[in-house]
């Protein structure tokens, strides 16, 4: 469980982070999305204790993260896209880890073998690629398989096999219970995961909601085709619809595709292709994003 | 704190620059001891400052230091096992790259230069902690020493280096103002400690 209880962090007069809070809870992923310099970062760092907050506390599992006896094995973080001195192999990297928060060595074998990097593991970190070195990180949150997961863009750098592979382990993380706050610009991939949206905007939360009720909120859209699309265009108008032209493609918000089945049968135009476009995460977030 | 010391022992074995580094060094330190003491304290005592600011000052060079205080979020524990691990990298290095001293039957020299290696690495881990970066630390040291206690001072004056270099030589009063030098550093490294960390 995490709950973030009205952090600020200010410069000088200006209020990067205000007055954020929100909360991630077991067996769900929170995903945490903003656009670049909305504030995202300084919080991860603020609840992560690795900025101080000029008011408002962080807790993981109802205590400050400094409270905590053993935090290895409250959270795990990955963040800025895989940290490891790049001189130093991938094992050694995962052993100098392990001695600090008591992993054993066995451990470190089987998460090299879980993240994939068993044959790369006695090379140099500083000849990963990107998608290694996330995956060194992922390994090193799991250290002490803790029951919350904090990871900033986690899927960046990685191949659609990895971010299949780290989806799948995310989610398998929160089927057991677990507590994961993520956050991605990778919207799509994130639509496909996530279970709970907090959305930042300028160092404020606008929006902490189930993914579900976001969707209902938004409307479809549909795409129709027909014979006579002038025809069709004034009936649906009249009927209430807000219709754009794309191409040979009618675009409609504000109706059901009931309604415009039933209207189009009424005035007589037959129609050669009636589909749904369901909102997606990007046009949601974009939308919340612009509203502010 | 034993967790992070252990931890910091190994890493600097295991990263192969900081492990090659220690190896040909101690290996000019025992050319140079059979040769030249003179030449193999001034050696010892660079070597020593460098090795130990480099345990600390590495994890922010690559943002390792976000690690460990992810897992001991208690700074001051993180401060007090990095110190330790800089006192035992340094003085392990006086000890070894001085043999060749030691055999010559000099042992003078060389336990004046054991004595003071704990305090080079207090004063040097200290400031890599309070600076962070690598690079302002050992051209900030060089600039100082040659500038301000070479140039202005004649290693007259009672200052760090000036104090610590008398100290190597035996000099008790040297050693005194060399060990407060080092409390300096580490209360100025306690007091700042808990600074945000920043990803640059």
């Amino acid at each position: 469980m995490i709950q973030v209880l009205g952090l600020t962090k200010s410069y000088g007069h200006l209020n990067v982070v205000d007055q954020v809070s929100f909360a991630a809870r077991p067996g769900r992923v929170t995903g945490f999305l903003g656009l670049n310099g909305s504030g995202k970062t300084t919080t991860l760092r603020m609840l992560l204790g690795l900025t101080r907050p000029t008011s408002g506390e962080a807790r993981i599992n109802h205590r400050r993260l400094r409270d905590l006896r053993h935090p290895s094995k409250e959270v795990g973080t990955v963040l800025e896209q895989g940290i490891s001195h790049p001189g130093q192999s991938g094992r050694a990297h995962l052993i100098s880890q392990a001695l600090i928060v008591g992993a054993s060595r066995s451990r470190v074998d089987a998460l090299l073998d879980e993240v994939d990097l068993a044959e790369a593991a006695d090379q140099r970190t500083g000849q990963y690629s990107l998608g290694m070195r996330q995956r060194l990180a992922v390994a090193t949150a799991l250290l002490c398989n803790p029951p919350v997961l904090v990871l900033d863009e986690p899927a960046n750098g990685l191949d659609p096999e990895g971010v299949a592979w780290i989806r799948a382990l995310l989610r398998n993380h929160a089927n057991r219970g677990g507590t994961v706050l993520l956050s991605s610009h990778l919207l799509a991939e994130l639509a496909h995961l996530i279970d709970d949206v907090v959305i930042i905007v300028k160092g404020r939360v606008t929006c902490e909601a189930p993914l579900a009720s976001l969707y209902d909120n938004v409307a479809s859209r549909l795409r129709i085709r027909s014979r006579d699309q002038r025809r069709l265009w004034q009936v649906l108008e009249s009927a209430g619809g807000r219709v754009t032209r794309n191409g040979d493609v009618l675009e409609v918000v504000g109706l059901t595709s009931e309604d415009v089945g039933e209207i189009a049968f009424q005035a007589r135009v037959p129609l050669h292709e009636l589909t749904v476009d369901p909102p997606d995460l990007e046009q949601i977030f974009l939308t919340m994003a612009a509203a502010r | 704190m034993i967790a992070i010391l252990r931890s910091d022992l190994y890493r600097t074995v295991t990263i192969r620059s900081s492990a090659v580094s220690l190896a040909v060094l101690v290996l000019l330190g025992l050319l140079l001891g059979a040769v030249n003491i003179d030449a193999w304290a001034l050696l010892a005592g660079m070597g020593a400052f460098g090795f130990a600011a480099m345990v600390v000052a590495q994890h922010y060079q690559h943002r390792t230091a976000f690690l460990l205080y992810l897992a001991q979020p208690r700074r001051m524990v993180v401060l007090g096992g990095q110190l330790v691990a800089a006192i035992v990298v340094a003085t392990a290095f006086v000890a070894t790259s001085g043999l060749a001293v030691l055999i010559r039957g000099e042992s003078g020299p060389y336990e004046d230069l054991l004595t003071v290696a704990p305090i080079v690495a207090i004063l040097a881990a200290s400031c890599a902690s309070v600076i962070r970066r690598s690079t302002w630390l050992l051209l900030g040291s060089a600039g100082w020493f040659v500038f301000v206690e070479g140039l202005i001072g004649r290693l007259k004056l009672p200052l760090p280096f000036t104090s610590l270099i008398s100290a190597g030589a035996g000099d008790t009063r040297g050693l005194l103002i060399a060990s407060l030098w080092a409390s300096l550093a580490f209360v100025v490294a306690s007091l700042s400690i808990g600074r945000d960390l920043t990803g640059d």
